[in-house]
C-alpha cells in the first residue's frame, strides 16, 4: 500500500534555555493511502502538535515529513498552503468558520480562491456535500444561527471540497454531545470508506475505537500502537473494550 | 490592580498605544498653544494700543484741508478728548534707498511722518515713545523682519541721507494688511523734504467715551468735513493688528479640532476592538455580579493614563514651541501684560482635552450595558449582525477576485469598525482638496471677475499726485496715437455722499467713466449706461441695503441726485466697497484714476507697460497679470504654502491612521487569519484581502471627501471670500491635481501603511491560534 505520509524522527520543542521541552521527541509515523488512524493520549502528550507537524502547518526542529512523495520541510510557505488547500482537509474541535460569511460561503471559500470562474460548479458540489451531511437547509444561515454539530458538519464539507488525499481531525467531536459526535463519526467513516485517509486526534476512546489503527502518545513519544479490523457498525462495544484495555495496559 | 492591568495591556499593544498617545499629545499641544497665543495676543495688542494712544477715529484725507474748521468741530463736539492732524508724506518707493537697495518693488505705500504731538505715538521696541533727532530715521518693524534695514545703516530718502536709529512699532500700520507704512523723522528733516512728496493728512480724534464712536462718525460725516480718503476707527485698528496672528490662532484651533477628532476616532476604534476581544470576560464579570461602572473603571483607567501622559507631553511641547509662535507677536506688539494668565489658560485648555477624552471613552463604554452576560459567555462575541452585506455572497460572486471579495465583504459586514477609518480618510481628502481648489481659483485668470474689473491687458493707476485729471488726459493722448493699443478707458474714482434710509449721510466711492468698454460680470443686473444709474459692489449693496431697481440719493453740491441701482458685482479690492456710474461731475476731488487698455498683440504687454512706465513716472503701470499677482501675490503664495502643508498633514494622518488600523485589525483578526491559513490561503492572499479592505474604504473616502470638498468646502471658501466682497463663489478646479494626483498620493500612503501594517500576517502561526 502506498504511504501518503511518512514522518521520520520528528523533533519539535517549545520554550528556550532551561525551559526548553521536546513536545515531539523523535517521533516516526507512517500513514497509508485510505487508512483510518487515530492518535490518543492525555493532554500535553503532543498529539495535536504531531498533527500540525504532519500537515505542514507547523515547522519541525529535526527529522523529516514526506507527504505524497514531497519533503514538506523543503517547501516554501506558499507551496505548503497550496498543498493544504488542494490535497488536505482539516476539521478542528471548535468549528473554524469565518464569522462574516454564511454557511455556504464558508464551505466554498478555499475552492473559490483558485477557481472563481467555476463558481456554479463549486456551489453545486458544496450543496451536494451539504445534503450528504444533512445541512442543505442551512446554506444561507449565519454561523451564529446554527448548532455546534451543524457547524462541524459544515467544517467537514469545507474539508471535502477539494477531494483531499487525507483529512486531519483535531478533536472533531470534542465540543459536541454524544448524539452529534456519533453522527460526525459516521460521516468520517463514510469519507474513509470512499478511499480518503483520515487521521483523528482525540482523547475519547469511543472515537478512537471507530478507527483501524490507534497510536498512543505520552510525553512526546508514541508509546504504543494497536490495530483494529474495519468498523462494521455493530461491534463498537467490543472495540471500546479493547481500546480501554490497551490504555490501562500502557497506563494512560 | 489597575496598574498591573494597564501595564500589561499597554505592553501588549505598544504601537497602538503610542499612536493614540501621539494624537492626544498633538491635540493637547495645539489647544494649549492656541490658549497661550490668544491670551498673549489680546494682551499685547491692548498694551501696544494703550502705550501708543491709538486714535479712536481717523480720517485720511488728501487735497485741501481746513484745519480751523476741524478744530472748531473738535471743540464743539463734547465727546472729543483730544484732536490732532498729522501729516503723512507719501514718498515713491524708488526714492527710499537702504544701502543701495530701493523700495521700488515694494507694494506698501511708504511715507514719512513726524511724531504725534498729543497721541498716536510711534514706539520703539521697548514700548517707549520715540524722541527722534535730526538726521535720524526710525524704520517700520516689517523692514527689520525682512532684513531691508539695519540699525546704524544709511538710508537715503529723496536724496537726503539719514542714519537708521532704530525700528518702530506703529499701532495703526504695523500689520502687513495695512497698506501704508510710516517712517519717523524729526520735525526739521520733515520740513526739508516736505516738497518732494505728496502730503496726506491723518485727521485723528480720541474720544472721552469710546462707546459713542458710532454717533461721532455720523456727526463727522454730517458736518461735511474732510473725507477724501478712508476712515478707520479704533475697533478696526484692533482687528487689523489681531488679524494675521489671529488667523494663525484660528488655523491652530481648526487643526487641533481635527487632531482631537482623529484622537477620538483612534480611541473609539481601539476600544471597540478591545471590547470585542474581551467580550467573554466582560460577560463573565457581569455574570459574577460586577457593576457596569466597576467594569468600565478598568477601561477608563487605561485611557485616563494614556490621556494624562499625552496631555502632559503636549503641554511640555507647547512650552517649547510657544517661543517660536510668540516671536512675531512680541516683535510687532511687544510683551503682553497678562502673559502670566497664559500659563493658566494653557493648563485649562489641556484639562479640557483630558476631560473630553475621558467623557468620550465613558460614552463609548456605554455599550457595556447592552452586552448580555449569557450571550457573551455562550458565544464569546457579539451576536449583532450588520445588515446589508447579507446579499453579497461569495457563491454569487463572478466579478471580483476571491481575496478582493473577502476584503470588501469584511468592510460591509463590520461597518462600525471601518466607519472610523472612513471618517479620517474623508477628512484627509477634504483637507487635501479644499485649499488646493482655493489656490487654483485665486491664481486663475478668471479670479479677476471677483475684483470688480473687466478683462483688459494693462492697468495704469494715477493716484497720490496732484492734477490727476490732466495727467490722465496726457496718457490718453499718447494712447490715442498708439497703434499697438486697440481700446482703452479711463475710470475716475471720487467720493460722494449718499443718503441712507435713516436720513444720515455716508461716504461712497464711485468709479465714473464708460463701463461698457471693459465690461465685467455682474452677479445681478447690468452695467450703468444712463446718467441716473449706479452699480454697487456686493458689500456696498448689503451695507446700504439696496437691490437692483432701488434708488440711492446722492448729495452733490448740496443738491440731491437720485440714482437707480442697475447692477451688483463682486469686488474684493478697496475693502470691497465700490460703486460704478457714468454721470459727469466736476464737483468732487478726484481720489484716483485708472486707465485700462487692451493691446492688439497680447505678447507685447510687458514691453508696452515698461515703455509707458518710463514715460509717465507719476503713474503705476502694470500688465494685468502682474497687477493680480502684486495685489494678491502674498495671499496666493500663502494659500499655496497652506495647501502644500495641508497635503503633507493629510497624508501623514492618512498614513498613521491606516497603519494604526491595519495593525489593530491584524491583531484582532489573528484567529480568522490562522483559520484561512489552515485551509490553504497564503500570506499574500491575506495581505491582498487587507489591501482591498483599505483601498475600498479609501475609494469611498475619496469620493465622499471630494463631494464634500466641492459642496461644503466650496460654501466655506465662498463665505471666506464673500467676507472680502465676492458673490456667487465657484471653485476653479485643476482636475489633474485634484482628481488624479491627490487621490494617487492618498492611494500610495494607504498602500504603504497597509503593507507595513499587515507585515505581521506572516508571523501568525496557525498552531498557536487554533490549537485546542
Amino acid at each position: 500500500m502506498k504511504k501518503i505520509i511518512i514522518g521520520e524522527n520528528i523533533v519539535k520543542s517549545f520554550g528556550e534555555g532551561d525551559e526548553k521541552r521536546n513536545v515531539l521527541d523523535v517521533v516516526s509515523v507512517e500513514i497509508n493511502e485510505g487508512e483510518f488512524v487515530s492518535v490518543m493520549g492525555p493532554s500535553g502528550s503532543g498529539k495535536s502538535t504531531l498533527m500540525f507537524a504532519l500537515s505542514g502547518m507547523d515547522g519541525i526542529d529535526d527529522g523529516k515529513v514526506v507527504f505524497d512523495g514531497r519533503d514538506l520541510s523543503a517547501l516554501r510557505e506558499n507551496e505548503l498552503a497550496d498543498i493544504r488547500r488542494t490535497e488536505m482537509g482539516f476539521v478542528f474541535q471548535q468549528p473554524t468558520l469565518l464569522k462574516n460569511l454564511n454557511i455556504l460561503d464558508n464551505i466554498i471559500i478555499p475552492s473559490m480562491r483558485d477557481n472563481r470562474k467555476n463558481a456554479a460548479e463549486i456551489t453545486e458540489k458544496a450543496r451536494a456535500l451539504m445534503k450528504k451531511v444533512s445541512i442543505e437547509e442551512l446554506e444561507k444561515r449565519d454561523i451564529t444561527q446554527v448548532s455546534g454539530g451543524q457547524l462541524q458538519r459544515a467544517g467537514i464539507c469545507r474539508a471535502l471540497m477539494s477531494n483531499p488525499k487525507i483529512i486531519f481531525g483535531d478533536e472533531p467531536t470534542g465540543a459536541l454531545n454524544s448524539k452529534s459526535a456519533q453522527e460526525i463519526m459516521n460521516i468520517f467513516s463514510e469519507i474513509n470508506a470512499n478511499g480518503t485517509a483520515v487521521m483523528l486526534v482525540t482523547h475519547d476512546a469511543t472515537v478512537a475505537a471507530r478507527t483501524e489503527r490507534i497510536m498512543f502518545m505520552r510525553d512526546g513519544k508514541i508509546v504504543s500502537e494497536m490495530r483494529l479490523p474495519k468498523f462494521i457498525g455493530t461491534d463498537i462495544n467490543d472495540r471500546m473494550e479493547k481500546v480501554t484495555a490497551k490504555m490501562r495496559e500502557i497506563g494512560i | 490592580m489597575y496598574y498591573r492591568i494597564i501595564r500589561k495591556d499597554i505592553l501588549k499593544s505598544k504601537v497602538i498605544t503610542l499612536t493614540t498617545m501621539i494624537f492626544i499629545a498633538a491635540a493637547a499641544m495645539l489647544v494649549s498653544l492656541a490658549a497661550i497665543l490668544v491670551v498673549n495676543l489680546s494682551g499685547a495688542i491692548d498694551t501696544l494700543m494703550t502705550q501708543a494712544k491709538t486714535p479712536h477715529f481717523m480720517q485720511m484725507h488728501s487735497g485741501e484741508i481746513d484745519t480751523g474748521r476741524l478744530t472748531a468741530f473738535a471743540e464743539e463736539y463734547g465727546n472729543v478728548d483730544e484732536f490732532q492732524v498729522l501729516e503723512f508724506l507719501n514718498v515713491d518707493g524708488a526714492q527710499i534707498i537702504f544701502e543701495e537697495r530701493s523700495l521700488a518693488d515694494n507694494v506698501q505705500d511708504n511715507g514719512l511722518s513726524k511724531q504725534g504731538e498729543k497721541f498716536d505715538y510711534l514706539l520703539d521696541l521697548d514700548g517707549n515713545v520715540i524722541n527722534v533727532s535730526d538726521g535720524e530715521i526710525y524704520v517700520p518693524i516689517c523692514y527689520m523682519r525682512d532684513n531691508t534695514a539695519k540699525v546704524g545703516g544709511k538710508a537715503v530718502i529723496c536724496g537726503k541721507e539719514f542714519t537708521v536709529a532704530g525700528f518702530l512699532r506703529d499701532s495703526q500700520m504695523n500689520s502687513m494688511l495695512s497698506s501704508s507704512k510710516r517712517f519717523l523723522v524729526s520735525e526739521n528733516d520733515y520740513m526739508e523734504i516736505k516738497g518732494l512728496g505728496s502730503t496726506e493728512y491723518l485727521i485723528e480724534f480720541r474720544l472721552k467715551d469710546l462707546s459713542a464712536l458710532g454717533a461721532f462718525e455720523t456727526a463727522y460725516t454730517s458736518a461735511g468735513l474732510e473725507t477724501n480718503g478712508p476712515t478707520i476707527t479704533y475697533p478696526l485698528f484692533k482687528m487689523i493688528n489681531a488679524i494675521s496672528d489671529g488667523l494663525m490662532i484660528a488655523v491652530i484651533l481648526l487643526v487641533s479640532a481635527l487632531v482631537v477628532a482623529i484622537a477620538f476616532m483612534c480611541i473609539r476604534f481601539t476600544l471597540l476592538a478591545k471590547i470585542e476581544d474581551d467580550y467573554r470576560e466582560i460577560g463573565v464579570m457581569k455574570a459574577i455580579g460586577l457593576r457596569v461602572t466597576d467594569i468600565k473603571k478598568i477601561y477608563l483607567a487605561k485611557y485616563a493614563a494614556i490621556a494624562m501622559v499625552g496631555c502632559i507631553l503636549g503641554f511640555a511641547l507647547s512650552f517649547v514651541l510657544r517661543g517660536i509662535l510668540l516671536e512675531n507677536i512680541r516683535l510687532y506688539m511687544g510683551e503682553s501684560e497678562n502673559s502670566s494668565f497664559a500659563l493658566l489658560f494653557g493648563i485649562i485648555g489641556i484639562l479640557l482635552v483630558f476631560l473630553a477624552i475621558i467623557a468620550y471613552v465613558n460614552g463609548v463604554l456605554k455599550r457595556f450595558r447592552k452586552i448580555s452576560a449569557a450571550e457573551a459567555i455562550r458565544f464569546g462575541t457579539s451576536q449583532e449582525k450588520s445588515a446589508g452585506a447579507k446579499h453579497f455572497c461569495l457563491s454569487r460572486n463572478r466579478l471580483f477576485d476571491t481575496n478582493i471579495f473577502l476584503g470588501v465583504k469584511d468592510v460591509l459586514a463590520r461597518k462600525s469598525i471601518y466607519v472610523t477609518m472612513l471618517a479620517v480618510l474623508v477628512i484627509s481628502a477634504f483637507i487635501i482638496i479644499v485649499p488646493q481648489n482655493l489656490y487654483t481659483t485665486i491664481s486663475s485668470k478668471s479670479f479677476i471677475t471677483y475684483m470688480g474689473i473687466g478683462s483688459s491687458d494693462m492697468r495704469i493707476d494715477i493716484q497720490q499726485t496732484d492734477n490727476i485729471s490732466e495727467k490722465s488726459v496726457e496718457i490718453l493722448k499718447t494712447m490715442k496715437g498708439d497703434t499697438t493699443i486697440s481700446k482703452y478707458a479711463v475710470l475716475t474714482t471720487k467720493t460722494f455722499k449718499a443718503k441712507t434710509e435713516d436720513g444720515l449721510e455716508e461716504s461712497i466711492k464711485i468709479e465714473l467713466g464708460d463701463h461698457s468698454i471693459f465690461p465685467l460680470e455682474y452677479s445681478e443686473g447690468r452695467a450703468p449706461v444712463a446718467e441716473d444709474e449706479i452699480a454697487l459692489s456686493v458689500i456696498n449693496a448689503n451695507e446700504l441695503d439696496k437691490k437692483v431697481g432701488d434708488v440711492i440719493p446722492l448729495v452733490i453740491e448740496g443738491k440731491e441726485k437720485k440714482l437707480t441701482v442697475c447692477g451688483v458685482y463682486s469686488d474684493i479690492t478697496n475693502g470691497g466697497k465700490t460703486a460704478k456710474a457714468v454721470f459727469n461731475d466736476n464737483s468732487a476731488d478726484i481720489m484716483w484714476s485708472v486707465i485700462y487698455a487692451e493691446l492688439m498683440d497680447k505678447s507685447l504687454v510687458g514691453r508696452t507697460a515698461s515703455e509707458y512706465a518710463n514715460r509717465f513716472h507719476f503713474a503705476k503701470i502694470s500688465g494685468i497679470d502682474d497687477y493680480i499677482s502684486q495685489t494678491f501675490g502674498p495671499t496666493i503664495s500663502s494659500i499655496r504654502k497652506a495647501s502644500f502643508a495641508a497635503i503633507a498633514v493629510a497624508l501623514i494622518i492618512t498614513l498613521l491612521v491606516t497603519l494604526l488600523f491595519m495593525k489593530m485589525l491584524v491583531a484582532k483578526d489573528r484567529y480568522s487569519i490562522a483559520v484561512m491559513k489552515a485551509f490553504g490561503f497564503t500570506n499574500s492572499d491575506i495581505t491582498a484581502q487587507y489591501v482591498s479592505r483599505s483601498v475600498f474604504v479609501l475609494i469611498v473616502g475619496i469620493v465622499l471627501g471630494t463631494l464634500l470638498a466641492n459642496t461644503l468646502g466650496e460654501i466655506l471658501a465662498g463665505i471666506l471670500i464673500s467676507s472680502f466682497g465676492a458673490s456667487s463663489f465657484k471653485f476653479a478646479v485643476n482636475p489633474l491635481s485634484a482628481y488624479l494626483l491627490s487621490p494617487l498620493m492618498m492611494v500610495c500612503s494607504v498602500l504603504i501603511a497597509t503593507t507595513i501594517g499587515t507585515s505581521g500576517v506572516g508571523q501568525i502561526k496557525i498552531s498557536e491560534n487554533i490549537k485546542e
